[in-house]
């Protein structure tokens, strides 16, 4: 459905995008993530037609995003990283305005309203300034005059920045929702316990590339299944210097972070070098109170991934 | 788009307090040529259309000069404030046009301004009743004070598109109406001081165009001059008017190609 090849943007000679490509299957709740800077947003205006690229191919629903804006623009719902309203219109104004700008009339446009109303759980509230709405509410409003039109495709900028815990729960709940409906998402954040919830895969994106994990993985699987990340928690009696230097030693593994008697340990390879690693520790004197596998969340594959500058 | 803006004008306090304040202004100004005109000539010697002549010119200037100071508050802000309410990225990716969006605002911001022409109608019907004004002299200054306040909407709009915040986009935008009001003034009468001054001819001075037109180019940007040249007889001044309104048409032709393609690039979303 979304479709981006060696995507390059520059900004007065500064590359926010270099080479990005990403492909989004129909129907996917997407996530992108990556450090501020790293080009999302750039790569959501692109993709919502607001900026030009200036090198590479994106398509969305087979459609070339540079040469077919107009087209574009009906098939997707793009929501800015902080979007704004009008808050001098009631809450029903705001929505025939922008029903008004998709073209949407007469019993179209009463529906669409009408049925964002509902999605926005804000029917009690139509009559009211948008000025007297929570900023959670406003979230809400936004989102729901995003789907007005009936896109395929959303495209959704950081849309839990600020919200209260509550208003997440919401929103994850309604992305699902939609997600059911058969739309199909990109979202870009820096919430990555709600990524992690809701999205089936990850990309990873750091100074405009695509970036990898240790295992040279750019897309993270977050729903399907796949090969076990091979991270263990090794706690050793006494100094762990010496386990240290067994670990850096051995073919296939590396020590990724050290504490007072314990190690956490990257292991490239099958359950072998594993197994290898444990005998060679053992041989070598350490002693182990306890060798844990550890399957990482989210957040600390993403901490992995940036905080060692490996774009 | 038009209604949206139009609705979200009227809600203002600007929206009902500028007309008051502008009839105020203007009743005043009106008042005050009435009893200095009256007083000069004494009540008995004046003629009633000479009355209704000041009070007319005294109107179609103190018109134009208040309606050029409020042509920057609603065009220059037009489109920043969508930058700044941060919802300018929801127009561009609706489908509504670059285009339509500017007609929008451009439209929206005229007719508020029209809005005042008309209030002072009132006004202008007190010099009628002295008499010396025809139809021609009312419909000649209104349409030229119309072209000017298109071609301000304009530029306002295109600095309105250049910015991201209304106060520079205003400052700009009351920059160019006192250079074009003002400076091309002082730069007409200096030069032609000097050319006086140089050449001692007698010539200089009998018709506007024996004054060289390097001299008198910077008049035709002026919007003062513009509305001067609509009043004058046909045969005498009527090419000044006709060239006035090609630049000033042409300024605002260029501000919309400028203003348009600053929406076109969206960069600045």
């Amino acid at each position: 459905m979304i479709d981006v090849e060696q995507m390059s943007k520059s900004f007065d000679g500064t590359r926010a995008l270099d080479g990005f490509t990403l492909h989004v299957g129909t129907g996917e709740l997407f996530g992108l993530v990556g450090p501020n800077g790293a080009g999302k947003t750039t790569l959501m205006k692109v993709l919502s037609t607001l900026l030009p690229m200036d090198s590479g191919t994106a398509q969305i629903d087979g459609l070339n995003v540079n040469g077919q804006a107009r087209e574009i623009k009906r098939r997707i719902g793009y929501l800015p990283d902080q979007p704004g309203v009008y808050q001098d219109m009631s809450v029903r104004e705001f929505l025939e305005f922008f029903a008004d700008a998709f073209q949407l009339t007469g019993a179209r446009q009463r529906a669409a309203v009408e049925r964002a109303l509902e999605r926005s759980s804000l029917t009690d509230r139509s009559r009211n300034s948008v000025e007297q709405l929570s900023f959670g509410m406003k979230q809400r409003l936004v989102l729901a005059k995003t789907l007005l039109h009936d896109p395929k495709v959303l495209l959704l900028d950081e849309p839990a920045t600020g919200l209260d815990p509550l208003a997440r729960i919401e929103l994850r709940e309604q992305l699902k929702q939609l997600q059911a409906e058969g739309i199909t998402m990109l979202i870009s954040s820096h919430i990555l316990s709600d990524l992690e919830d809701i999205c089936t895969q990850i990309a990873l994106i750091g100074s405009g590339r695509n970036a990898t994990d240790a295992e040279g993985r750019s897309v993270l699987q977050l729903r399907a299944p796949q090969a076990p990340v091979r991270i263990y928690e090794i706690d050793v009696l006494g100094d762990s210097a010496p386990a240290v230097a067994v670990v850096n030693s051995t073919a296939g593994a590396r020590t990724l972070e050290t504490s007072a008697g314990r190690l956490v340990v990257e292991i490239a390879g099958a359950d072998e070098q594993v197994a290898a690693l444990l005998r060679t520790l053992v041989v070598g004197g350490v002693n182990i109170l306890r060798f844990d596998h550890r399957t990482l969340g989210l957040e600390e594959r993403y901490r992995m991934v940036f905080r060692e500058g490996r774009p | 788009m038009i209604r949206k803006e139009l609705r979200q004008r009227m809600r203002e306090r600007r929206g009902w307090l500028l007309p008051s304040l502008y009839l105020v202004v203007l009743g005043a100004v009106v008042t005050f040529a009435y009893f200095l005109t009256t007083t000069e000539r004494g009540a008995t010697g004046i003629q009633g259309s000479t009355v209704g002549v000041v009070l007319f010119l005294t109107l179609a200037y103190s018109q134009l000069a208040l309606l050029l100071m409020l042509v920057p508050i609603f065009s220059a802000g037009s489109i920043t404030i969508e930058k700044e309410q941060r919802t300018l990225a929801s127009l561009l990716t609706s489908l509504l046009t670059s285009g339509q969006i500017w007609w929008g605002k451009f439209v929206s911001s005229l007719l508020f301004v029209l809005l005042l022409l008309v209030t002072s109608l009132p006004v202008l019907s007190m010099a009628f009743a002295f008499g010396g004004i025809g139809p021609w002299e009312v419909f000649s200054a209104t349409l030229t004070t119309i072209i000017i306040l298109a071609c301000m909407s304009a530029i306002g709009l295109y600095c309105s598109s250049a910015f991201q915040r209304s106060v520079h986009a205003t400052a700009v935008s009351y920059a160019t109406v006192v250079a074009i009001s003002v400076v091309t003034a002082i730069a007409f009468f200096v030069r032609l001081t000097m050319y006086e001054s140089a050449h001692r001819q007698a010539t200089v001075g009998h018709s506007w165009y024996d004054i060289p037109l390097s001299i008198r180019a910077p008049m035709y940007v002026n919007p003062f001059f513009f509305l001067t040249a609509s009043f004058a007889p046909p045969k005498q001044l009527y090419p000044a008017w006709s060239t006035c309104a090609c630049v000033f048409i042409t300024l605002g032709a260029l501000a919309i190609v400028l203003t348009l393609r600053n929406l076109r690039r969206r960069a600045e979303v």
